[in-house]
């Protein structure tokens, strides 16, 4: 029979990273668990060992400084939505949160968990048994992509539609380790690679999420999805328009990892949502073709500029 | 395993759980409380919704060890001392509840929504909230409309309604025709109500299946040496154990249970297994060794209508040389002269994805055998079809099976087949001598599929100038999957449920339909007449904007009339195609609004009609349609005893609100057992929207009988003149006083020296239609009429379309409990929605590629407008006070309503589904209509 399941919980930070330690290559960290468990159900992640990090107190924090807002790992994406100081200072990081799952997987759902939450594809999201019919894509293990007719490159789509929107306003991760704790952009933590999209040590900790401060003139968010609840993103973008005039666009669901392009105004924006455009891996592996996800980027970014008043409509 | 300590509903619980173990498995198994509902296990569903220390989580994604020492509260905790919480008396009375299996999930939601609530907002801003609030929970009966109605009147704490305020008082009527909640409406809102896969017997053993990988390949070998060897193991049963076919129609008895020598399509079971748990007996399932040739696969009908080569059909019998099943034709007057004449004349082709009917509750049965023989509960339409196929394959006679219907999340057509897992756990269960239980995951109801069938079609049509229909012929296409199911009377019911509403003369069609290795499609709610009445709908609107007549007028100059006979020889006895229409222009403000909205804004109409039950049985035989049997003893109660299904549309009530009625008699006198074939006597079952004519009509005609033992009785004691007997509030008298009795009284009267009095009644189609090959298919003693206005807002630039407003009116003859009809009519609304803007069944060479409710996309509350719905009654001259079917008809307009309002919103016309905004999109740019603003 299987090896014994085991459930670990951990009360601190070293705690997590030690036990972590202790059962390297098969263990997973868990927070909300609405990402992991329905993987575990369809057999995709086979960790025998759960390390509950959700009891660590310092990780729930919300504080700011006159520099950053930071906020703790574990904050869920539904108490993101009752903070008044987010809702004043970065509507779009609530929009985000809010297009995430539904009410109640919100509740549980944290933000930490939202920026690793694993990348997706409708032949990877699938029963192990589903899988070994359509014969494993390289991200289950196999040896092509069925996505993209066969190449050896894995295009899962980047999922996380609050990394979107904090990334295009300059956040930072604070990742604690075994032996340093980093600030770090958080673009900085994502492979770009399909299997394994995350470029974190495993048994790293995210602590922390920080904004800067008094920086942004305005930010805007928007969501490609079929239905108004209940989905993952099909296309996710948000551009910030800084007072220093930089603006930051980042577009999510169109590769492995966010698309960034980085701009100031005035630029030609056309080149840009161009270059948003050639950027993006997008394959057919949602509930739109490929074909018009691409177009839509078109569009979502127009819309984006528009409302930042950059362009008239 | 470890110990942890729960704290469910105040209670204290030292369990051992396995450490990865979830909540919600541990509640209902372990701690044995069934309210909590799995519908998909992977939270998208939000049946399993629990409050852990007040805070509302999903409890199949909820690791149960995270829960060591904290406070959890289930659905059975909100009723106190037998009261039950204020919240769900208002789901109670409101009609919110009508499987209930997404219930429970719904009110655990609601309940911690509501303190968040604003109650000083506005009605339409606190309707959003909760709308918003509730989106993660899929309810696939009610349209939410209902739902939300009771969450708001528990948030602004509105007194109760008194149900019989709203009654018409004009009707001589007492019971029939007052909005009532459903008998079992408490039970369901307590979560008490016992699902299929809430029954537990001891030492039952667990089952779950090998499916094939292959969409098509014959079995060369299977290897169970493993599989046996795992400790728990107790059985594995193969596919040459089940020799015997079996299917819902006599012609297409092509399914085994377990598939033998071949597979036709990806999910298909190979292997069945009998263990001491669930997990073992899946465990069991991946230690056995198949071997598979495959060989070609059909998958589309294109492919299934060219040649096959020697052994790649995927059933041999059948006299084509290729994967048709069944082709269907008839021809009433001339089609190609009616053509020649027309003045305009249409030529399209449609494309539909198949769809599935997306119950709450997955597919679960439990069996065992006794002295009695075989007896199953099972999550069944259609007890005495199961019944017969139960008897045909486990070779026993139909004596030694009884077939139980639990409470039913749902059906909408997709439970009124045999099923091959019910078989398997019978053969099981006699081969463990144990009760053998099996639960599909939902992944595994998507497989069983029997949902709407993908369709093509080209259809023509003729019409005068000034806009009259001349000449209708269709050519359609369908993609029947692996096996047979429905579909023959599928393909019959593409072609002849076309010739209503409208007069035609010139009317014909050629149906046919293809095997494919793909999941078997059956019936689904407006069964085999949705799609083609959708392209006949848009032709008809298209020729609105040509001929510059307004598409309800058009519609109202082609009305069929009230007592007439179609050209195909139905007969139509009341029809309120007028008054539906007429209804649903009022309420949308047709007139002032219609071309007179801004660009991408739009507003659609359609029409429909569909059978209140099928005249013939599906199995020729001389039995009534229906037979209800009821009892009456000395305390007064009478027990209702039918076998017609309840699935969550109301059927028992409406039995109880009949018998009542003709009684005269309080509700609370009556009792129904429903759906038991060892104790309840023959109905067809749930299914072509039957029940309430033709159980409906049993139930009246006994309730009749018992009527007349009573005043027989009394008038014999009593010397009095039978003909003068009043039936009324609980008392039975006559006009002169000289009988006045109270029921009891009557009652004892009749059982005197007698005893408890049964009386039986039954409902007989009369001989209806013509004498031709296939005038069968479609006859109906009665049918229901009915339209749709719908409202879309199109995104120009993403060709997203938002459905935001629907009307909708349906003749249901006589409405016997109006909250039900509505509830019904909603239902079908929401779901008509779905197959148009959303759902479909999307395939990767053969394999489902959307088996989840993530990815297989009903509306949430959030993408469903409010439904406007209108009861429109004509009373039918045969139909129980009159009453006609309201379960699947109003699915009809719907669809090709919001397809229309597109057009009218965006000049693009559409011929696909579910509507693509990628299509739309592309047709815009290229749609001189809207470019030019002419539609508007």
């Amino acid at each position: 029979m299987a090896i014994e399941k085991q459930y670990i919980k951990a009360n601190t930070i070293e705690d997590a990273i030690s036990e972590a330690a202790n059962n390297s290559g098969n263990f997973v960290f868990l927070a909300g668990g609405t990402d992991i468990f329905p993987n575990k159900f369809q057999e995709n992640n086979l960790s025998d060992c759960l390390i509950d990090i959700s009891n660590i107190d310092e990780l729930k924090s919300i504080n700011h400084s006159d520099d950053f807002l930071v906020i703790g790992a574990l904050t869920t994406l539904d108490e993101l939505r009752k903070n008044d100081f987010i809702i004043q200072n970065f509507p779009t990081l609530i929009e985000a949160a809010i297009s995430v799952g539904t009410p109640v997987i919100r509740k549980s759902a944290t933000l930490g968990g939202n920026l690793l939450c694993e990348n997706r594809c409708h032949f990877y999201n699938q029963s192990a048994w589903w899988r070994e019919a359509a014969g494993h894509c390289l991200k289950c293990g196999g040896d092509i992509c069925l996505a993209n007719g066969g190449k050896k490159y894995c295009y899962s789509k980047f999922v996380s539609d609050t990394a979107i929107a904090l990334i295009s306003l300059n956040a930072k991760i604070e990742i604690a380790s075994k032996t340093k704790t980093e600030i770090i952009p958080i673009e900085e933590i994502y492979s770009g690679d399909g299997i394994n999209h995350l470029k974190l040590d495993e048994t790293s900790i995210i602590k922390s999420i920080q904004i800067p401060l008094n920086k942004t003139v305005k930010s805007v968010y928007m969501k490609l999805r079929h239905r108004k609840s209940m989905e993952f993103s099909s296309l996710t973008t948000s551009v910030t328009l800084f007072k220093d005039e930089k603006i930051k666009i980042v577009l999510g669901a169109i590769a492995p990892n966010p698309i960034i392009i980085e701009g100031k105004k005035g630029d030609n924006y056309q080149d840009i949502i161009d270059i948003a455009s050639k950027k993006s891996k997008i394959v057919f592996n949602d509930n739109y073709s490929r074909a018009y996800r691409k177009n839509m980027i078109h569009v979502f970014l127009n819309r984006c500029f528009v409302e930042l008043q950059l362009i008239e409509n | 395993m470890k110990q942890i300590c729960l704290i469910v509903n105040n209670k204290h619980y030292d369990i051992l759980v396995d450490e990865h173990e979830l909540l919600s498995t541990v509640i209902r198994e372990k701690i044995g409380l069934s309210g909590t509902k799995i519908g998909c296990e992977q939270g998208s569903c939000g049946a399993c919704t629990v409050l852990l220390n007040n805070k509302s989580v999903l409890s199949c994604i909820t690791p149960v060890m995270s829960c060591d020492g904290a406070e959890i509260t289930t659905i059975e905790a909100l009723a106190e001392n037998g009261h039950l919480h204020k919240l769900q008396q208002k789901f109670v009375e409101r009609g919110a509840i009508q499987c209930g299996f997404c219930t429970p999930g719904m009110v655990m939601t609601a309940i911690s929504l509501v303190p968040t609530l604003d109650k000083n907002e506005s009605p339409e801003k606190l309707r959003e909230q909760i709308k918003e609030g509730i989106s993660g929970n899929l309810c696939r009966c009610t349209g939410y409309k209902k739902i939300i109605d009771a969450v708001i009147d528990y948030t602004l704490d509105k007194p109760i309604s008194e149900i019989s305020k709203s009654n018409n008082s004009v009707s001589q009527l007492k019971t029939v025709g007052k909005p009532r909640p459903y008998i079992e409406a408490e039970k369901k809102a307590k979560g008490e109500a016992e699902f299929a896969d809430d029954i537990s017997f001891k030492n039952a053993l667990h089952c779950k299946f090998l499916r094939s990988i292959y969409p098509h390949a014959i079995i060369e070998e299977i290897d169970l040496r493993a599989a046996k060897k795992l400790p728990g193991v107790r059985y594995i049963a193969t596919g040459k154990e089940l020799p015997i076919t079996f299917g819902v129609l006599p012609i297409s008895q092509d399914e085994n249970a377990i598939a033998i020598n071949k597979v036709r399509y990806v999910g298909e079971i190979v292997a069945a297994v009998a263990a001491d748990t669930e997990e073992i007996a899946a465990e069991a399932c991946k230690l056995i060794q198949v071997k598979y040739k495959p060989i070609k696969a059909f998958l589309t009908i294109d492919e299934s209508l060219n040649d096959a080569g020697d052994n790649e059909k995927i059933h041999d019998y059948g006299k084509f040389n290729n994967n048709i099943h069944k082709k269907a034709e008839l021809r009433f007057g001339d089609q190609q002269q009616g053509l020649k004449e027309a003045d305009i004349s249409y030529k399209m082709d449609f494309d539909f994805e198949g769809i599935n009917h997306g119950f709450t509750e997955p597919h679960a049965s439990i069996a065992f055998w006794d002295e009695n023989g075989l007896t199953i509960h099972t999550a069944t339409q259609v007890p005495h079809y199961l019944h017969r196929a139960l008897a045909k394959v486990m070779e026993v006679p139909l004596s030694r099976v009884r077939v139980i219907k639990p409470y039913i999340g749902g059906g909408f057509g997709g439970k009124s087949d045999p099923f091959a897992h019910e078989i398997i756990v019978a053969h099981l269960a006699r081969k463990t001598g144990k009760t053998v239980k099996v639960r599909l995951t939902r992944e595994e109801v998507f497989l069983t599929n029997h949902g709407r069938h993908p369709t093509k079609m080209t259809i023509k049509m003729g019409f005068s100038k000034d806009g009259y229909i001349q000449v209708l012929d269709a050519d359609v296409a369908i993609d029947g999957g692996a096996y047979g199911s429905f579909g023959v009377v599928t393909t019959y019911y593409n072609g002849v449920l076309l010739q209503a509403p409208y007069k035609l003369s010139n009317f014909g069609f050629r149906t046919y339909r293809v095997y494919t290795n793909k999941p078997q499609c059956g019936a689904m709610r407006g069964h085999g007449a949705v799609n083609t009445r959708f392209a006949v709908e848009s032709i008809i609107d298209d020729l609105s904007y040509k001929v510059k007549i307004d598409p309800c007028e058009l519609r109202m100059k082609n009305f069929l009339d009230s007592n007439t006979i179609t050209v195909g020889q139905y007969r139509i006895t009341s029809n309120g195609s007028r008054e539906s229409l007429q209804k649903v222009m009022e309420l949308s403000d047709w007139e002032n609004r219609f071309g007179k909205l801004e660009k991408g804004h739009g507003l659609g109409v359609a029409c429909g009609f569909f059978i209140s039950g099928s005249a013939l049985p599906i199995i020729w035989n001389e039995l009534p349609q229906s037979v209800v049997h009821l009892k009456l003893d000395f305390d007064g109660r009478v027990l209702v005893t039918s076998g017609a299904s309840d699935i969550g549309q109301g059927s028992d009530t409406m039995l109880a609100i009949i018998v009542a009625e003709v009684l005269g008699i309080n509700m609370e006198n009556i009792f129904v057992l429903g759906a038991d074939t060892l104790l309840t006597p023959v109905d067809f079952g749930s299914y072509s929207s039957r029940v309430t004519f033709m159980a409906g009509n049993a139930a009246k005609d006994a309730a009749e009988n018992l009527r007349k033992e009573l005043i027989e009785s009394i008038s014999k004691q009593k010397q009095v003149d039978k003909l003068d007997f009043y039936f009324e509030n609980d008392r039975i008298f006559t006009n002169d006083k000289s009988v006045d009795l109270s029921w009891l009284e009557a009652v004892e009267i009749l059982t005197a020296k007698r005893g408890a009095v049964s009386v039986s009644g039954k409902y007989i189609s009369p001989k209806l239609g013509g004498d031709f090959k296939g005038a069968g298919a479609g006859l109906s003693p009665s049918y229901s009429f009915g339209a749709c206005v719908t409202e879309v807002k199109v995104d120009i630039e993403t060709g997203q379309v938002d459905v935001v407003n629907i009307w909708g009116a349906h003749d249901c003859g006589k409405a016997i409990n109006p909250l039900a009809v509505e509830g019904q009519l909603e239902g079908s609304w929401h779901m008509g929605m779905g197959q148009a803007v959303s759902e479909q069944m999307k395939y990767y060479k053969g394999m489902l590629l959307n088996n989840n409710f993530l990815d297989y996309k009903i509306p949430t509350s959030l993408d469903t407008p409010d439904i406007n719905s209108s009861i429109i009654e004509t009373f039918d001259p045969e139909g129980p006070f009159g009453a006609k079917e309201a379960g699947e008809g109003a699915i009809h307009p719907v669809i090709p309503a919001i397809a229309n309002a597109v057009y009218n919103a965006v000049g693009v016309r559409i011929t696909k589904l579910p509507i693509s905004s990628e299509d739309i999109l592309n047709k815009i740019s290229e749609n001189e209509l809207f470019n030019n603003k002419i539609i508007q």
